[in-house]
């Protein structure tokens, strides 16, 4: 963060504030779970820009950076999403039912303390903070975070990012660094998908019901 | 109905004898804080205490010096711990504070102050925890406007209420600007007030701090009682 602390804290307390408090159906709705839809759906469009985004600058750049690009799209940038989502659950999973009503019992305030403390925290700490209590996923929780671990480890070698940043279309299908950097990503999808796309845990209900449509 | 009050600093600045005379024709107002914000103020208000008609009033407190050197420390809380007397709370800014173990001896008649956004320390709840952590006896002070300053959606102060509501003495009302001045207070942050005011126990006295002139005292006490309505008031308008 650039600067003290105190304007970005006012900023995201008040955008927090109009989706926690605006958001009737939140307070009113019939629906089984508490989950702002409004900020989960412009989570889903920041998700969706960013990879709109990347074909944009395919177009006005060519190849130059793609590798670099697509590769954190897959992979930093499906957390900040991911992140997102899980922020939006967060009524679900870090609360019982009776914390749950005696929180929204409350008024706006306490819903939007909790949520805004969540959020103040990294993409990382977040995803780590809401798998943790299902051991369930342990196994693909770990397949989760160790492919980020190596995804930071390749941005972290001066030599692989260099030559992701420069390998022109044409070379990509042969070139080991964007291989090792693709196969990292397939592995952090496959974790990504037996989490949130599975109807047998909470994460995977909550997001085939708010995530998709 | 709740308790309510001015600082004679908002009416009088560091005048306080004009302050009371000005107020005593308010019996709706049954509490006062004796500002004695810059420090020469300190030793011509509590020679004047013995003789200041106070009767009236069901909550005294006195507001210690915003800024002194080290050096002056020490003669301050002496002179407080001596001649303000042991019932009255006594409003102290976190920062002005050099040598917290002089304030510690004073126990729970100091009541810390949350800090506007000028300061780099004493504004949230995560701020003011090392401020009770140096003077673990000490009341609180809740500064609604400062608090609103900091954060206009209100989160921190649930927050600090969460955190330090059972240590509250009482409360500074009045709006503050982008200037940290003290104002009447506006419509939006009357609207910020009563989003917390169910976290405000009834007895707790409301001390205004607002700038005003005489011709406006009534209407800031009005808008004061607007600002933070009482549970059952906050039941019977929903």
């Amino acid at each position: 963060m650039l600067g003290k602390p105190d304007a970005h804290d006012r900023v995201i307390g008040n955008i927090l504030s109009r989706y926690i408090t605006e958001d009737r159906g939140l307070w009113y709705g019939s629906g089984s779970y508490k989950v702002p839809r409004f900020l989960l759906n412009d989570i889903a469009r920041y998700w969706r820009t960013m990879a709109v985004d990347l074909a944009y600058k395919q177009r006005t750049r060519g190849g130059a950076g793609f590798a670099l690009r697509t590769i954190k799209l897959r992979i930093s940038r499906k957390l900040i999403y991911i992140a997102g989502l899980l922020s939006c659950f967060t009524y679900e999973t870090d609360l019982d039912p009776a914390q749950r009503r005696a929180m929204f019992d409350g008024g706006p305030l306490p819903v939007l303390a909790h949520l805004k403390a969540l959020m103040m925290r990294s993409p990382l700490e977040i995803a780590a903070g809401a798998l943790l209590p299902f051991p369930e996923l342990d196994v693909h929780s770990e397949g989760l975070f160790s492919a980020y671990d190596d995804f930071l480890g390749l941005l972290a070698d001066d030599d692989k990012r260099g030559r992701l940043k420069k390998i022109p279309f044409e070379d990509l299908p042969k070139d080991p660094t964007f291989k090792e950097a693709q196969l990292i990503s397939y592995r952090f999808r496959d974790a990504v998908q037996s989490i949130f796309l599975r109807s047998d845990n909470l994460l995977g209900k909550l997001t085939i019901e708010y995530g998709v449509f | 109905m709740r308790h309510i009050g001015f600082s004679t600093g908002a009416v009088a600045g560091g005048d306080f004898s004009s302050a009371l005379a000005l107020l005593a024709a308010y019996p709706e107002i049954d509490c006062i804080e004796l500002s004695a914000l810059r420090l020469h103020e300190v030793d011509p208000l509590v020679r004047a205490i013995p003789k200041l008609d106070l009767g009236r009033y069901i909550y005294i407190s006195f507001h210690a010096p915003s800024f002194f050197t080290a050096d002056e420390e020490a003669h301050l809380v002496e002179t407080l711990e001596r001649a303000v007397p042991k019932a009255w709370p006594i409003v102290l800014h976190p920062d002005a504070i050099h040598d917290a173990a002089r304030w510690r001896a004073l126990g729970n008649r100091v009541a810390i102050e949350n800090m506007d956004r000028r300061k780099s320390g004493g504004r949230t709840a995560h701020e003011l925890r090392s401020s009770f952590e140096l003077l673990p006896d000490a009341r609180f002070c809740f500064d609604l406007g400062h608090a609103r300053q900091c954060d206009t959606s209100m989160t921190e102060s649930y927050r600090i209420l969460e955190a330090y509501g059972p240590r509250l003495a009482q409360l500074h009302v009045s709006e503050v600007n982008s200037a940290s001045q003290h104002d009447p207070i506006t419509y939006a942050t009357k609207l910020g007030f009563q989003s917390v005011a169910h976290l405000i126990p009834p007895q707790v006295p409301l001390i205004i701090e607002s700038r005003v002139s005489a011709s406006e005292i009534s209407k800031e006490v009005d808008a004061v009682i607007d600002s933070l309505p009482l549970l059952t008031e906050i039941a019977a308008l929903t």
